[in-house]
């Protein structure tokens, strides 16, 4: 085996006095699909946020292809191979779908032909190509999700993360960001998933991690982990009698 | 597309023209700083209607290079093609010294600041002996109006040029735009925002520095109040606001419009000067309500329309359900 890909080491995030991360430690091998869940408020986004560089960890650290990357900048990371997608989506609403695509391209191909081109061989990918001229403000929410997922690919990252791209789609739209996300992991890129609908989840994880109020309560293939009863008592809300 | 080129060429090959036609040094005169202020106004919308930072401080930097070129031309007789250049790099050095720690702020502070900023450097050349004190400094004469027209226009024509080049053309305008519609999304892309805002500020701040210095040699005579005072960055935001921001285009034809208003209050209503400052904020409070987006944004959007309804169905904006997630 070599090393892991991702490695998050114990890490924490507090805002104030509130544990929005706390402790969480687990790792990522090349090429997996690791989904991230837990209730609503867990620390998900926020995590992601610590990994993607937008906040430095309180305490922790966090290695990426073997190296140190705990509180470098969102922009490096993004060189560095880390893509990302915002659960609140944020496209650049005011320019086309492809202007959208091009402006994640330069990260790898810094001349504006290049970038244009391979724009369009990533929205042929992610079926967004007939609505390529059209403005970022004008897509729907499945097509704003996708918008999301496209820039983040195009930065031809290694490791993926993607927060609650299926929710809100309708059944087949969902369906088709499923097929695009296995096709990714076909395509040799780690995932970690964020996602509330556990379809989706225990569809195609190889591995879950579940967060409860910051701290990592379980970790393991998805059944095991849909057994697990504090995964259970967490989502229920309440002990057991 | 190629008609937009197509008439900027047409009015360039006018104004080249204007000249030979007009002899009358009155009108070459106003027609030259006419450009000067389309100079101006492209010149602060590459900040502010490309990234979004109100630069309310623009004015120094055009004082700067007035400055630097009258101190260099007076103080070491330096030709005035060699201050030229300097004035633009010193009112860039200012740039980058009052953007590194400024653009890291939100919006608003970064308007304050770089007003303060403005007032700051008026101050100095207020108090300065070298720069004359209040009674500001006079510069060599070079009395030759054809020459300073020429020399207006084919810098303000190669500043839209360059402008147009790196904003419209080059990845450098839409990784500014990307800045502009979402800093975070484009960090999460690789762009570094205060990076690329600090380029945008230099390079919004060289061409007023060198517009400074063609305006000081050819005015032969400059002050405190005339070239770091507010109404210099008031006009230029005016003109850019009421022609429509991050057009390039837009600042341009405000300028005119603006421009032309002014000169013509001026000079045949001048009993009624209170009046200018009066409609003038009359109009553009009109503007800002009416046409938001500033006449050339109103009409390019307004052409846009009826070009997408011709070619395709407009796609209903469904409610964004994820939006109540945070
Ligand atoms: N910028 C912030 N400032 C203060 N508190 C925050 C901030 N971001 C998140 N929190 C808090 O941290 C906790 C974790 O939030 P986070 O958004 O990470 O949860 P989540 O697991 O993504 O939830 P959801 O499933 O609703 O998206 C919440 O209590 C939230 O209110
Ligand atoms: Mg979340």
């Amino acid at each position: 085996m070599s090393e892991p890909l991702l490695q998050v080491n114990a890490v924490t995030k507090t805002f104030g006095g509130l544990h929005a991360v706390f402790q969480v430690s687990f790792q990522m091998n090349s090429g997996e699909i690791i989904g991230l869940i837990g209730p609503n408020g867990a620390g998900k986004t926020t995590l992601f946020n610590v990994i993607s560089g937008f906040y430095a960890p309180n305490k922790g650290q966090i290695h990426f292809k073997g190296q140190d990357i705990s509180g470098k900048p969102p922009y490096k990371l993004a060189v560095l191979g880390i893509g990302r997608t915002f659960q609140v989506v944020k496209p650049f609403a005011g320019l086309t779908v492809l202007e959208n695509v091009i402006i994640a391209s330069f990260a790898k191909h810094p001349k504006r032909r290049q970038a244009e081109q391979h724009a369009w061989k990533i929205l042929e990918t992610t079926g967004l190509a007939d609505r390529a001229n059209a403005q970022a403000s004008s897509l729907t929410l499945a097509g704003r999700k996708r918008l999301e997922v496209s820039k983040a690919l195009a930065l031809e990252p290694t490791l993926l993360l993607l927060d609650e791209v299926v929710a809100g789609l309708n059944p087949t739209e969902a369906d088709r960001t499923i097929e695009l996300i296995l096709s990714l992991r076909n395509m040799g890129i780690t995932i970690l998933i964020v996602e509330h609908i556990m379809r989706v989840i225990m569809n195609i994880s190889d591995r879950v991690v579940v967060l409860n109020f910051g701290q990592k309560i379980a970790e393991g293939i998805p059944r095991d982990v849909a057994m697990d009863s504090g995964v259970i008592q967490a989502y229920l809300g309440e002990a057991p009698l | 597309m190629s008609r937009k080129y197509l008439l900027l060429i047409l009015a360039f090959g006018i104004l080249l023209a204007v000249p030979s036609v007009i002899q009358d040094t009155f009108f070459l005169r106003i027609i030259t700083e006419a450009i000067l202020w389309i100079g101006l106004a492209i010149s602060w919308d590459v900040l502010a209607g490309y990234t979004g930072y109100l630069n309310f401080g623009h004015g120094a930097f055009f004082g700067v290079g007035a400055y630097t070129t009258a101190l260099l031309m007076n103080l070491c007789g330096c030709p005035f093609f060699v201050a030229l250049p300097v004035a633009g790099v010193v009112a860039g050095i200012v740039a980058l010294i009052a953007g590194i720690p400024t653009l890291r702020l939100k919006g608003a502070y970064f308007a304050i600041a770089t007003w303060a900023l403005a007032r700051a450097v008026q101050q100095v050349a207020l108090v300065m002996d070298i720069t004359g004190g209040p009674d500001g400094m006079r510069l060599p004469t070079y009395l030759h109006p054809g020459f300073f027209y020429y020399l207006m226009l084919g810098v303000v024509a190669g500043i839209f040029a360059l402008y147009w080049f790196l904003l419209e053309k080059a990845p450098f305008g839409l990784k500014v735009k990307a800045i502009r519609e979402d800093d975070q999304s484009a960090m999460s892309l690789g762009l570094n925002p205060t990076k690329i805002k600090l380029q945008a500020f230099i390079l919004s701040a060289i061409p007023a520095g060198i517009l400074g210095a063609i305006y000081a040699y050819w005015i032969t005579y400059i002050d405190p109040a005339s070239v770091l005072g507010d109404l210099v960055t008031d006009q230029a935001v005016v003109m850019a606001v009421f022609g429509g921001l991050g057009t390039l285009i837009g600042p341009a034809i405000g300028a005119i419009i603006i421009f032309s208003f002014k000169t013509y209050f001026w000079a045949y209503l001048s009993n009624y000067q209170v009046l200018y400052l009066i409609i003038l904020g009359g109009v553009i409070a009109a503007g800002v309500v009416f046409l938001p987006n500033g006449i050339w944004g109103t009409i390019s959007g307004y052409l846009q329309t009826r070009r997408t309804l011709k070619q395709e169905p407009v796609v209903q904006e469904k409610t964004d359900k994820g939006a109540h997630h945070v």
